[in-house]
């Protein structure tokens, strides 16, 4: 069976830890299939939002739906690839990536590494890697489970700058080929706007813009309309709302449609 | 493999430095046997076969003590390293036991236990103990626990989060713990055979302190290094074959 993208929902939800509240009352829907990239800035919540859509923490308050479902009863598969790569260092690549499947694997695991490039590195150990070979070993790692939500969390941030539009061009294409919603959490405004249909800036632990791209893939990064979009992301960024930008009033759901073209 | 001979260099030229010492008379040969004696009084040891059955009684007594304490300690280790409750029940009064320096147990251990197998196995087994139950127990705390939340979003749970994450994350402590306590398992083997017996190499050096033959306690007294040597080089062998995917390990 084919597996299918999933939608999700975010009602009302709050993340405290202690006395602190990380994330308030946060309100989104992502379609299925939909590519989003979160930005924010460094304690922004972004990454606490992606941990709890992955259930790697508790919701403090509010509901978060795949499908209509509640997370915590849903049966999507969610899988995550991490800023490190978090290969075990004592399993050969190949054993890496049909981490936690039973029966015959191995014929699956090839096909994925084939996939990311990788097959020719099968028998090696993760130490003898570079950084970007890491990432695409976790990258076939994830794959190998179809999964319906990819979670991305800033896992292209330790690369240098040309590993990382191959690893961008990778992903892209990936996500094109398979059915999975992804959500890829990032501070580089660039890639956010190069490969997301839709952007989420989280500020302060709310949602200060969201906002489509509707440029055509596979995009261009001289694409002056992507250019524009990111130097408006990036005063957003930097300067908070009073910037005379047109942004969103309210916190959520009033999305901004950029006309873009080639 | 090629041979590497130069640790050897070092403990060569000592024996032969000794060996010209005797000759030329300096020190009385009947404190200081020569080496050659040595090895002439371990050759004779060896075809009358008294060697064997010491060296082989010894080695049973280590080893047995070895597995006992080994199993114990890591078992312990383990649980408590999974398991917070485990380790408030447990850590402190295992902490209490190792601080007591476990030879000064001999006199109890020979009222209680007699001065039997038991007493040395014992022995061994409570000394090796505590320094696999601490490396084993700190090895598993500190995986990292990225890893094991990786391993848990890919499905792993139970025995095969701890078979292909926990386990071998804290091998290279465990291995620690291992060699450290082959040292102890001689120090207390060597200490433990003292207690009156009538086989093993403590006896063989025990017996030869009686009549004088310097001999045959140093011959035992190499042995004794010999064999822990021999064990470290095993454990080392087996460190390398476990953790060859660690570059710190590969030469």
């Amino acid at each position: 069976m084919k597996p299918e993208a999933i939608q999700i929902d975010i009602k009302n939800l709050k993340k405290s830890f202690g006395p602190k509240e990380i994330l308030h009352d946060i309100s989104i829907s992502f379609d299925k299939g939909e590519f989003i990239a979160i930005i924010g800035k460094s304690g922004s919540g972004k990454s606490t939002l992606l941990r709890l859509v992955a259930s790697l923490e508790e919701i403090t308050a509010g509901e978060l739906l795949f499908d209509g479902v509640p997370a915590t009863k849903s049966e999507a598969n969610v899988k995550m690839m991490y800023q490190d790569s978090r290969l075990l260092p004592w399993k050969k690549v190949i054993d890496n990536v049909g981490l936690g499947l039973t029966g015959d694997w191995k014929a699956k695991a090839e096909e994925a590494l084939n996939k990311v490039g990788l097959l020719p590195l099968k028998d090696e150990w993760p130490s003898t890697l570079s950084g970007g070979q890491k990432q695409r070993v976790a990258l076939a790692r994830a794959l190998i489970h179809e999964p319906s939500l990819l979670m991305l969390d800033e896992p292209l941030s330790a690369l240098d700058a040309l590993t990382r539009i191959e690893m961008q061009n990778l992903i892209e294409n990936i996500w094109e080929k398979n059915n999975f919603t992804a959500l890829l959490v990032t501070h580089d405004v660039g890639e956010a706007v190069r490969l997301a249909d839709r952007i989420i800036l989280i500020e302060d632990g709310q949602i200060a813009y969201d906002e489509e791209v509707n440029a055509p893939r596979p995009r261009k990064l001289t694409n002056p309309a992507l250019i524009e979009l990111e130097e408006k992301i990036l005063n957003r960024l930097m300067h908070g709302e009073e910037e005379p930008l047109q942004v969103s009033e309210t916190n959520q759901g009033n999305s901004l449609k950029a006309v873009l073209s080639n | 493999m090629k041979l590497d001979f130069r640790p050897w260099v070092i403990p060569v030229v000592l024996v032969v430095i000794w060996e010209i010492i005797v000759r030329l008379e300096v020190i009385s040969a009947s404190l200081f046997p020569s080496p050659l004696t040595i090895v002439e009084t371990g050759w004779n040891l060896l075809v009358n076969g008294d060697l064997m059955t010491h060296i082989g009684v010894s080695l049973w007594r280590a080893l047995t003590g070895m597995l006992i304490g080994g199993v114990i300690g890591f078992v312990l280790g383990v649980l408590n390293g999974l398991s917070k409750k485990s380790y408030i029940y447990l850590d402190t009064t295992i902490q209490m036991i190792r601080n007591i320096p476990h030879l000064a147990l001999i006199p109890l251990v020979i009222v209680w236990i007699g001065i039997g197998e038991d007493a040395k196995i014992f022995l061994v087994a409570l000394g090796v103990l505590f320094p696999i139950y601490v490396n084993t127990f700190h090895g598993i705390r500190n995986v990292d626990p990225n890893l094991v939340e990786m391993g848990r979003m890919y499905n792993l749970k139970g025995w095969s989060l701890f078979k292909d994450v926990l386990l071998p994350g804290a091998l290279p402590s465990i291995f620690v713990g291992l060699r450290y306590a082959l040292g102890v398992m001689w120090l207390t083997l060597i200490i433990a055979e003292t207690i009156p017996t009538n086989e093993g190499l403590g006896y063989l050096a025990t017996n030869a302190r009686e009549f004088m033959q310097t001999d045959v306690i140093i011959l035992s007294i190499i042995i004794y290094a010999l064999l822990g040597k021999l064990a470290d080089l095993i454990a080392q062998f087996g460190e390398n074959r476990a953790l060859k995917w660690n570059a710190s390990y590969t030469k």
